[in-house]
């Protein structure tokens, strides 16, 4: 049924896909790593968090204007949501341990994923929730037995733009400047008279809101938004991170679609059973080779 | 470490619970019978009851506990069980093997008299040797994988059909539509990769291959990778083995994806939630079912019933459980005592016919007559399919 070449390019796109989410949420990650050298493991539930907001608020207003609109709308509050939620855990778990050891602030983090995770158990009652119909998801472009949906065109789209406003954002903005600086070096910064603390909170903001757009692309496109959804996702982006080069905000964007095509293609290699050995193994591979990841630096010791 | 973490607390909630139960704040959970919550009483009988009440499966486990309590209620309103009344206790299992066991022994140390309940088959393996070892019979009403009496616990029975019976059932609807290569899809978990076990075995005596085995991760979004492998396999008949929360997801990624052949879902999929969830994915998906309420002889006025008890529809396992307690009640009354062993005794003889049908059992403890039916989604709906 399938050519050879029509496999490869299907699987390609499959891997594209999915491989997109998982870098929309290593950035975050990789960003707050950058930063405050801590493993946000809050980040996979902040995630979740914005693909329910973003269902609640469509399932709300869904009624009252066209559907791409309140997609839209669902989707801003689903960033502001998280944002916010982003910004509280940073100011009450995190602020307050900086400078106490790494440790201490991973712990905080697991709690506040704990807190997050258990709080939307809690209030969906643990039930799915479906998003409601009404987009057409099925059609597409063909070309032989290879499908790509508009729906996965605009997903990829959306993820490519946010992911390259990004790239631009840190590049050439002061605030993006800034935070590249205090990723070298935070006392440095502090004696330039930069708001350290002020910066540290837009980083988290940020980062959550990217996670927000995943998982407001989630929701819209796979229908189904459940409390444990963040699970799955934080630890295959945090993967993602790691093998990009944590810290590094290109290495996050490779490392996920690197993950994402290497799901995909040893589900077509070796079965769906093993796509994570197989996944995993060439992961461990480039680690062993590249231990900083594909695009981290080399960890300077500083005197 | 994040993941057992989470368990941890659980396990620790559930510590709590039991805390909680033992300072004598539990009276929420107890109900349908006199009405106090009090398990030192000589005169109630007093029913454990084990299912999932939070997690993915809690739907389901609510549902059979509301069931429960619709029998037990009626059975009291008629006089009781050897003129004592029935009361249940309830403890959740959140269909997680370490959750169950904790359930397992809060209903141990409150001395409940019997068990019923079990929807996921892993979670009730888990529990099943606590029980056997208190020498307390369990009637389990919905978790059905095979694995459950290889244990060889003679106290267990398992009142549904085995996925053995669902095997059968997959290989007549398959030649009924004329479907050749089969794709089956499970995620891993106990009964769904039994029941894919057991068609894979079962399907190839009927003439039907088995195209491909696809393994989708719990919880996981994107199986469009899998699609693309079932349909490079060539099959033309799906069936997901798992339960319906991942199964719409599939169903939808298929559509979505380009299979156009039949798509079938076995039991741990049989919800109205898979329609709401699919849309219009759903519409032609066949399930092979549990005996659904609304197909079943007699099922209005339990319809009914139930509606009036809880403001609420009865899901795909209120018949089994509302049978279960039946059973339990049939064989107490056979035995005239309460003696486990005398019970146990009884229920292996017993020849009940109830709204899950014909309740009769194998040596091996397995339901002899498969209650099995098949049913499709149209026009987004229920119906009955006769093959």
């Amino acid at each position: 049924m399938f050519t050879f070449w029509e496999i490869v390019l299907q699987q390609f796109i499959n891997g594209l896909v999915l491989g997109s989410f998982y870098a929309l949420v290593a950035l975050g990650y990789s960003m707050v790593y950058g930063i405050i050298k801590l493993l946000n493991f809050a980040h996979g539930d902040i995630y979740m968090a914005g693909a329910f907001t973003c269902l609640s608020v469509y399932s709300l207003i869904s009624g009252y204007m066209p559907g791409w609109l309140g997609i839209s709308l669902a989707m801003l509050a689903a960033i502001l949501a998280s944002a916010i939620l982003g910004y509280i855990a940073q100011r009450v778990a995190y602020r307050p341990l900086l400078s106490a050891p790494r440790l201490s602030l991973l712990i905080s983090a697991i709690g506040v994923s704990l807190v997050i995770y258990n709080a939307v158990m809690v209030m969906t009652n643990s039930k799915a929730m479906f998003f409601p119909g009404g987009i057409n998801k099925s059609t597409g472009i063909s070309y032989g037995h290879v499908t790509i949906t508009y729906m996965q065109i605009s997903l990829l789209a959306a993820a490519f733009a946010a992911m390259a406003a990004l790239t631009v954002f840190i590049s050439r903005t002061k605030l993006g400047k800034a935070m590249r600086a205090i990723a070298i070096d935070t006392d440095a910064c502090y004696l330039m008279g930069i708001n350290v603390n002020a910066v540290i909170s837009f980083t988290f903001m940020l980062g959550s809101g990217l996670a927000a757009v995943a998982g407001g692309m989630y929701c819209v496109y796979y229908g189904n938004v459940q409390y444990s959804m963040g699970y799955l996702v934080g630890i295959k982006a945090f993967t993602s991170s790691v093998i990009g080069g944590i810290g590094s905000i290109p290495g996050a964007m490779l490392g996920g679609l690197l993950l994402g095509l290497l799901e995909a293609f040893g589900t077509q290699m070796l079965g769906s059973s093993w796509k994570d050995v197989f996944a995993f193994s060439l992961l461990i591979l480039i680690l062993a080779f590249k231990p900083n990841g594909l695009l981290g630096k080399p960890e300077v010791a500083r005197m | 470490m994040h993941e057992k973490l989470k368990k941890t607390l659980a396990l620790l909630l559930a510590a709590l619970a039991i805390a909680s139960f033992a300072a004598g704040c539990g009276g929420t959970n107890s109900g349908g019978g006199g009405g106090s919550g009090g398990s030192g009483d000589e005169e109630e009988i007093l029913i454990g009851v084990m299912v999932p009440t939070s997690g993915s499966e809690a739907y389901y486990g609510t549902d059979m506990y509301q069931s429960y309590m619709l029998a037990v209620e009626e059975i009291n309103k008629a006089g009781g069980v050897l003129g004592r009344k029935l009361t249940l206790l309830q403890a959740d299992d959140g269909c997680d093997s370490n959750i169950a066991t904790s359930a397992a022994e809060l209903l141990i140390s409150k001395n409940v008299d019997f068990v019923v309940g079990g929807y996921c088959s892993g979670a009730t393996v888990a529990a099943m040797q606590l029980y056997f070892d208190e020498d307390l019979l369990l009637l389990i009403s919905a978790a059905n994988s095979t694995g459950i009496t290889q244990l060889g616990l003679d106290t267990c029975f398992m009142l549904n059909s085995p996925g053995s019976h669902a095997a059968v059932t997959l290989a007549d609807l398959c030649k009924s539509v004329g479907s050749s290569k089969v794709a089956l899809i499970h995620n891993g978990d106990e009964y769904p990769q039994n029941l894919s076990k057991l068609c894979e075995d079962e399907l190839p005596k009927h003439g039907i291959e088995i195209a491909t085995v696809q393994v989708v991760d719990k919880g996981a979004s994107d199986v469009s990778s899998v699609v693309t492998a079932i349909r490079n396999a060539e099959a033309d008949f799906v069936y997901w083995c798992g339960y319906h929360a991942d199964g719409s997801n599939v169903i939808k990624q298929l559509r979505q994806g380009g299979y156009e052949g039949d798509i079938a879902v076995g039991d741990g999929s049989a919800s109205v939630e898979l329609i709401t969830a699919c849309g219009d994915a759903g519409e032609g998906v066949y399930v092979t079912s549990p005996p659904f309420v609304r197909f079943a002889e007699g099922g209005d006025r339990f319809v009914a019933d139930f509606k009036a008890m809880h403001n609420l529809e009865p899901g795909a396992y209120a018949t089994l459980a509302y049978d279960t307690i039946y059973v339990l009640k049939e064989a107490i009354e056979k035995a005239g005592t309460l003696d486990t062993g005398a019970v146990k005794d009884a229920v292996q003889n017993i020849n009940y016919k109830g709204l899950s049908g014909t309740i009769k059992f194998t040596p091996d403890r397995e339901l002899e007559i498969s209650n099995f039916i098949i049913i499709q989604i149209v026009d987004g709906d229920f119906q009955l399919v006769t093959i």
